[in-house]
């Protein structure tokens, strides 16, 4: 029975402690939410009629615009229909909240000019594998970037993509890598958007593959542009917009000819002849093939609308890819190749499937708080939460003397318990400890001191019945466990309905009474109740006054009946 | 320490709880009808969460005042009349918080930008939090179906560990908390935020922990008393006497931290997040503590007093001495003497002191589950 107490006891300060400095060597420390550290938030309700797989892709979606932001620690919760994503610590919060809250819109375009901005030279080392790097012999301007130019060697020559669709029963887009270099900063082009200046800016410097590229020059941008004068840098479908695609180009493409929606929702990811691609399949009738061979057909023959023969894969704003067309007529479904790595191709693949059964999403609530803000309330609710910690354990050492000791070892192992947890789960699952959790811990401790409470009351009136202390403090524990569990039981049932039916700062604040909850029965069983039961043998609490009854009353009582304890 | 301090301390009080239900329900009903005409006549302060619209806050300076912030809004277009603008926290964290109905992103942004250029701070310094009114609505809705479906999951549990009758009367004293809380809410005009809607569900949760530990106690004295002819008003009386300190206890123990919240948090450094918090768990802590005394006991005497048991027994009551005797000894006084000591009562204002009753003897007789052996005889 002893070594079994003192196992347990042992054991339970072990695992605190443990977990405690495992924590710390991790570096893992409690995330704050954004009402604690300041930051953005904003919840994202999908509107109208939307598919729940499109919903998860969504999601993915908005996760990797989050990341191209660089928020230290975003968290992307899925609540039912909802999207919430908060973003604490984020720096520009109203445009993180413009990033986050854009329509996931796939638009398809035909490419007018692309290359590279003459202000961002890094951005000419054409990510990709398999290309080789050709010297810029042919470059005829000054600008050192444009020397290096990587191509894909595996780009077939028009009309070769046939094979593969003979091979793979679908016609195959192949992925040019590198079209043209435009030696022209975008900015200058879009401020005075008249066709001749743009056109003066538009410098083609080299064409690598030159047989894809034949129709790209001056004269091609002149004569388009008039026709549609509106130049837009955000992605509106019906103009011709600057756009920055993935792969560090510039674009300048037409009208969008066709939306995501012309594919079924069953773009895959394969390995075809030795290389990574993306098969996906078009719906039927006008809306779907008819629109995509419509576009298809436009840049297949490089008419004036397509000049590069390329069709960009905008999604929002974003070129993704910009394959070059292969053949006038698709049927049923289209290939995409190039040299896309693995992640590249399922990348492409997911945002195709999104763009064919888009989620909209509106923005019921957001919200932004200032750091400094953040830091008041945090610092407020851990001073007033200490102090009030503080007044508690007074009140248990006026009230039960000697056993507050014992209150006091308790919750220290339940907040070593309970940071090591919130820690943890900060570094694994984003977890965010915002104001609401702050206040539900603080409250907790009233939870927690009353397990104690409930033990030590017992406990007292045990020995005031005469039995010895060493006696009650097992029994006692039996009957004031059964209470603990029973109330115990009940909040963490609230906790889990919480959790479960309910969204934003509720679920939050769920969260942290299930886990204090647990906290408190794990350290009653395991902490509690082999301290005072082990106390209670010892000399320590035999003698004096013992939680404020005196062993002297209770001996009086035991000599002298009636009278004796009205002294 | 004086005596009655120590008959507290050592749970040895004799209060008649039962005999003075309707002291409890007259002061609870009187509470609720205020409640309920304050909810017809003044309704709930609901917050921006809830009705939707945009809310703005500011660090405040000279030139950043209530009527500036006004004329802020007033030049970009927004209607005044409804707007509700107020200062909060004190010293160097003085700010000023402005709430308005919904309104377009162009507005919310330029509003953000002209605050924080008449506070002379970034615009990142100025929080904005916008709301649209069906989300308000819908959290209203999910937290209301938690609600039902956390007291149909609680009434299961506790019919299952305890008895049906003292579900009934746990949820009983929990909705007696809740709407009282939300009266004082309507009443003072406090507003209601997700915050409030957060310490509402800590006041369930509390109110029936206290619940649940008063009832344990009483089923564990029925089971006690199970042979004996007592009544069930002695039960919960006794019953509620033993449990006294510890509720108080637990009760103080919980007040402590959140008056700290309250007066340190929301007082001193003037974070108002803390004050919606704190006030409403203090509203709740002191109804849960109240209620499980005064409502949810009762309610379970009054319904277990028509059970054929203790039927007969209704009208006996242990009182001060005898209700002592009954704690310790386990053994209920006569029916004559239950009937004098009440006949007693209804004369004198003051109860006699109630006497210590019980030798160690007796009193190690209630505990032990077994009598002493017999000493053993000596052989021949």
């Amino acid at each position: 029975m002893r070594r079994r107490l003192v196992f347990s006891l042992v054991g339970i300060i072990l695992v605190a402690v443990g977990t405690l400095t495992a924590n710390l060597i991790a570096g893992n420390r409690p995330s704050l939410g954004l009402d604690l550290q300041g930051g953005a938030s904003v919840t994202l309700e999908p509107q109208g009629d939307y598919d729940p797989e499109a919903l998860s892709v969504a999601v993915e979606i908005i996760r990797q615009r989050v990341d191209s932001i660089g928020v230290a620690e975003p968290e992307i919760i899925r609540q039912g229909d909802t999207v919430v994503v908060n973003l604490p610590g984020v720096k520009d919060q109203k445009r993180a909240l413009e990033i986050v809250g854009r329509t996931g819109e796939v638009l398809m375009r035909p490419v007018l000019q692309s290359g590279v901005p003459n202000d961002n030279p890094s951005s000419t080392t054409v990510p990709g594998g398999g290309s080789t790097t050709i010297p810029g012999a042919t470059s005829t301007t000054a600008v050192a970037a444009t020397s290096t130019t990587g191509v894909a060697t595996t780009v077939p020559a028009p009309g070769s993509g046939l094979r593969f669709a003979s091979a793979a029963t679908s016609t195959s887009l192949v992925e040019a890598t590198t079209t043209s270099l435009i030696e022209a900063t975008s900015t200058s082009a879009v401020e005075s958007p008249s066709p001749t200046v743009a056109g003066a800016a538009v410098d083609v410097t080299s064409t690598t593959t030159a047989d894809i590229l034949l129709a790209t020059g001056d004269t091609t941008t002149t004569t388009v542009a008039p026709a549609t004068p509106d130049i837009s840098l955000t992605n509106e479908p019906d103009k011709i917009a600057f756009l920055n695609g993935r792969d560090g180009f510039v674009y300048y493409a037409g009208p969008a000819g066709a939306d995501g929606q012309v594919f079924k929702n069953d773009a895959a990811a394969e390995i075809s002849a030795g290389g990574w691609v993306v098969n996906v399949g078009l719906k039927d009738g006008s809306e779907g093939e008819g629109r995509w061979n419509a576009l298809a057909n436009e840049c297949f023959s490089k008419s004036q609308t397509c000049p590069t023969g390329q069709i960009a894969i905008v999604l929002d704003g974003e070129v993704i890819s910009a394959p070059v067309v292969q053949t006038n007529n698709f049927s049923g479904s289209v290939q995409i190749s190039g040299n896309f790595s693995e992640s590249e191709a399922r990348d492409l693949a997911k945002i195709l499937e999104f763009g064919a059964v888009p989620v909209r999403f509106s923005a019921p609530t957001a919200q932004t708080v200032s750091a400094t803000l953040g830091q008041d309330s945090l610092d407020a609710a851990l001073v007033s939460g200490l102090v009030g910690v503080a007044l508690v354990l007074l009140f248990l050492v006026f009230y039960y003397r000697r056993l507050a000791f014992v209150v006091l070892g308790g919750l220290a192992v339940s907040a070593m318990l309970q940071w090591s947890t919130i820690s943890w789960l900060s570094a694994r699952n984003g977890l965010a400890l915002s104001l609401s959790g702050v206040t539900g811990i603080i409250v907790s401790i009233g939870v927690t001191v009353d397990s104690y409470v409930v033990f030590f009351e017992k406990l007292k009136d045990d020995v005031l019945a005469g039995r010895t202390l060493r006696n009650s403090a097992t029994r006692s524990f039996q009957s004031a466990w059964r209470t603990i569990l029973a109330a115990d039981t009940v909040s963490l049932l609230g906790a889990v309905v919480l959790w479960f039916l309910t969204v934003g700062s509720v679920r939050g604040f769920a969260f942290f009474l299930g886990l204090s909850t647990l906290c408190d029965m794990i350290v009653a069983y395991f902490f509690t109740r082999p301290t005072v039961i082990l106390l209670a043998r010892s000399k320590f609490m035999n003698k004096g006054k013992m939680f404020g009854v005196s062993a002297r009353r209770v001996l009086d009582g035991e000599t002298s009946p009636a009278g004796g304890a009205q002294a | 320490m004086s005596g009655r301090w120590r008959r507290l301390y050592n749970g040895e009080t004799t209060v008649d709880f039962s005999g003075r239900r309707w002291w409890g329900f007259g002061v609870s009903i009187a509470l609720l009808v205020i409640t309920v005409v304050s909810l017809l006549f003044q309704g709930l302060n609901l917050g921006i969460d809830f009705k939707g619209g945009v809310a703005w806050e500011a660090p405040a300076t000279k030139e950043l005042t209530i009527d500036s912030a006004r004329e802020v809004l007033e030049s970009n277009g927004v209607e005044t009349a409804n707007a509700k603008i107020q200062t909060l926290g004190s010293g160097d964290g003085e700010r000023i918080r402005i709430q308005v109905g919904e309104q377009t992103p162009e507005v919310r942004d330029a509003v953000q930008g002209d605050l924080a250029a008449k506070s002379g701070v970034d615009s990142l310094e100025v929080s904005v939090s916008n709301v649209s009114s069906s989300w308000g609505r819908s959290i209203t809705e999910k937290a209301i179906r938690a609600l039902l479906v956390f007291f149909l999951l609680v009434s299961l549990y506790i019919a299952w560990r305890f008895e049906w009758k003292m579900a009934i009367a746990a949820i009983a004293a929990m909705v007696h908390d809740v709407a009282i809380s939300v009266g004082i809410y309507s009443l003072l005009g406090f507003e209601v935020t997700p915050a409030t809607v957060i310490a509402f569900l800590t006041i369930l949760g509390f109110s029936l922990y206290d619940t649940i530990v008063v009832f344990d106690k009483v089923k564990d004295n029925a089971d006690r008393y199970a042979a004996q002819r007592v009544s069930y008003a002695d039960i919960t009386n006794v019953s509620m006497n033993q449990v006294l300190m510890r509720s108080l206890n637990t009760s103080l123990a919980a007040v402590l931290p959140v008056l700290s919240l309250l007066v340190l948090g929301a007082g001193v450094f003037g974070a108002v997040a803390l004050q919606e918090f704190a006030l409403a768990l203090f509203v709740g802590l002191l109804t849960g503590a109240y209620s499980s005394i005064f409502i949810a006991t009762p309610l379970l005497t009054i319904m277990k007093e028509r059970e054929p048991k203790y039927r007969p027994l209704v009208g006996q009551m242990s009182l001060g001495t005898d209700m002592s005797r009954l704690a310790t000894t386990g053994a209920p006084v006569s029916r004559r003497s239950a009937r004098a000591t009440v006949r007693d009562d209804d004369g004198g204002v003051e109860r006699p002191e109630p006497e210590l009753v019980g030798s160690a003897a007796e009193r190690a007789a209630a505990v032990l589950t077994h009598p002493p052996r017999p000493r053993k005889k000596r052989k021949r």
